[in-house]
């Protein structure tokens, strides 16, 4: 690229830096692909019913009561997954940067944290981080070998 | 790019997955024999010299076995699954450098497939991208261990990428670049694992978890997932997702090795310059794998709702705080005229006091848990 390089030319250099990380997903998937079709036409086929029937310890396969739900608290997971993610993504840029930016950028950082936080620790006492079915408020000492089972529980259907 | 580049290239790019395949085949084989002494047994002994062969043999094995597509499966998404599993830890190795370079027909040959400007950014996506597999491959099986299986390990894998992350970002600051090969170029003195060590612990932990190795395996925890998000996966297929796990975590070890510990660093004599660094590179790799495999034969498997509660309890508010204390070590001295010593001092109590606060509430819940039935 000459230093008259035109906006082109400057994000074709840019992209020619993925080209062998291209080339290596091409391979990768090509393998994948061939080991697959090439399995296909040398192995077995022998399909029978009780065969091709969704795994269930030789049982007939039951779905899951109420269908493909599953407990709550993942979709809890996924919501806090996203803030937090978030969160690092906004790091990333000021951590490259935080040796210009100084104290400035440290206090500011440190604001940031603080704040998120607050969000977390609010998180944590309304139980969001808490596998256990029974929220912790509403646990007596009588079933206080409760939270393990209830948790097995909340896995499957709910 | 002339020819020779082109080739040099392809060349370059084949031998990188084909070493990957062939380190699998190894790593696998290392972890039985490992197992199997950690347990007094013989392990893998019948294909080639001391059983070496035998993760080849499984190979071909599961090559000619019948592939099952179950009735209710989804069987598009269920053929894709395996091959989203695979890949991401072949692209997310091609960033990482495994030795100096060398020079051939009068070019220089780095080795390293590219030096993105977004090295760890780039890792992060692809460790991202393999949750597809899992999720997708639960979802299509149209069965429910796979299904409960494969969310289990959704939730986990995400959790442990915001801790993983925040490792990261400890890492970045303190080098202050994105790329690997600058990262191990700010190495030269002292590698990154002493000043950063507590974050070398929170990525090893995370990488574990990320790539579901035991004691983190909760995705097939046999006991009551059966074989979690694969169960009705059999043949190839099946393979491909052993292949997908098995790359994941060789990555994990070099990228750990890479940011941590000096990547290829180490005393190198005259003669062959080019082979010792990537000696060292895959001494390193090795040796971490090793911890791997002690891991996996020593710890029990956790159970999922404290694997969850040390993710998000633990971990996650001790790599905000390392964060903290990184950007006070590295600013403070310089802004504020402080000598290293008071700054150090202050880090530890710190450091001290989010420990202890992390570490108490678990331990009140285990105490409230564990009153005999």
């Amino acid at each position: 690229m000459g230093p008259h390089g035109s906006l082109v030319s400057v994000v074709a250099v840019g992209l020619s830096d993925y080209l062998p990380i291209l080339l290596m997903a091409v391979l990768a998937i090509v393998f994948a692909v061939a080991s697959l079709g090439a399995s296909a036409l040398l192995r077995p086929r022998r399909p029978n019913r009780p065969k091709l029937s969704a795994y269930e310890s030789g049982n007939d396969p039951v779905r899951l009561p109420g269908g493909e739900r599953f407990s709550v608290k993942f979709y809890v997971v996924a919501m806090l997954f996203i803030i937090f993610d978030i969160e690092t993504i906004f790091l990333f840029p000021w951590a490259v940067t935080f040796r210009q930016l100084g104290l400035f950028g440290l206090i500011e950082m440190a604001i940031f944290i603080a704040l998120v936080f607050v969000a977390y620790v609010y998180i944590w006492k309304k139980g969001g981080l808490d596998w256990s079915a029974t929220p912790p408020e509403l646990m007596d000492d009588e079933d206080s070998d409760e939270p393990a089972a209830a948790g097995e529980v909340s896995l499957g259907a709910r | 790019m002339d020819w020779l580049d082109w080739l040099l290239l392809v060349a370059r790019i084949v031998l990188v997955f084909f070493g990957l395949l062939i380190s699998v085949l190894l790593y696998i084989w290392f972890e039985r024999k490992v197992i199997a002494d950690l347990q007094t047994r013989k392990g893998p002994m019948r294909a080639g010299p001391r059983g070496i062969l035998v993760t080849l043999a499984d190979g071909i094995k599961l090559f000619f076995k019948e592939g099952i597509v179950p009735t209710n499966a989804d069987r598009r998404v269920y053929l894709l699954a395996p091959v989203l599993a695979m890949f991401p830890g072949f692209l997310a190795f091609s960033t990482i450098p495994f030795g100096t370079g060398t020079t051939l027909f009068g070019r220089k040959i780095p080795f390293q497939l590219v030096d993105l400007d977004i090295g760890i950014l780039w890792v992060l996506a692809m460790t991202s991208i393999a949750v597809y597999g899992v999720v997708l491959a639960g979802w299509a099986s149209g069965s429910n261990y796979p299904l409960l299986g494969a969310v289990r390990s959704t939730a986990q894998m995400i959790s442990y990428e915001v801790a993983m992350g925040l490792s990261l970002v400890a890492v970045l600051m303190y080098s202050g670049h994105l790329s690997f090969s600058e990262i191990v170029a700010a190495q030269d003195r002292v590698w990154n694992v002493v000043p950063m060590f507590p974050a070398f612990v929170v990525y090893l932990i995370c990488g574990i978890a990320e790539t579901n190795r035991p004691p983190f395996d909760l995705a097939e925890a046999e006991t009551e997932l059966v074989a979690g998000f694969h169960t009705e996966y059999s043949g190839i297929t099946f393979a491909m997702f052993f292949l997908g796990e098995y790359v994941s975590t060789v990555t994990v070890a070099a990228i750990g090795v890479t940011l941590f510990l000096g990547g290829w660093r180490g005393p190198a004599p005259d003669f062959l310059p080019a082979l010792w660094p990537f000696l060292w590179f895959l001494l390193k790799v090795t040796l971490v794998i090793y911890l791997f495999v002690l891991i996996r034969g020593t710890l029990p498997r956790v159970r999922y709702d404290r694997l969850m509660a040390f993710g998000w309890k633990v971990l996650i508010p001790f790599g905000l705080v390392w964060v903290l204390i990184t950007g006070a070590i590295v600013v403070l001295p310089a802004e504020l005229e402080l000598d290293r010593g008071t700054v150090l001092t202050w880090a530890a109590i710190a450091l001290g006091a989010t420990l202890l606060l992390s570490f108490l509430p678990i331990g009140r819940s285990q105490r409230r848990e564990e009153v005999p039935r």
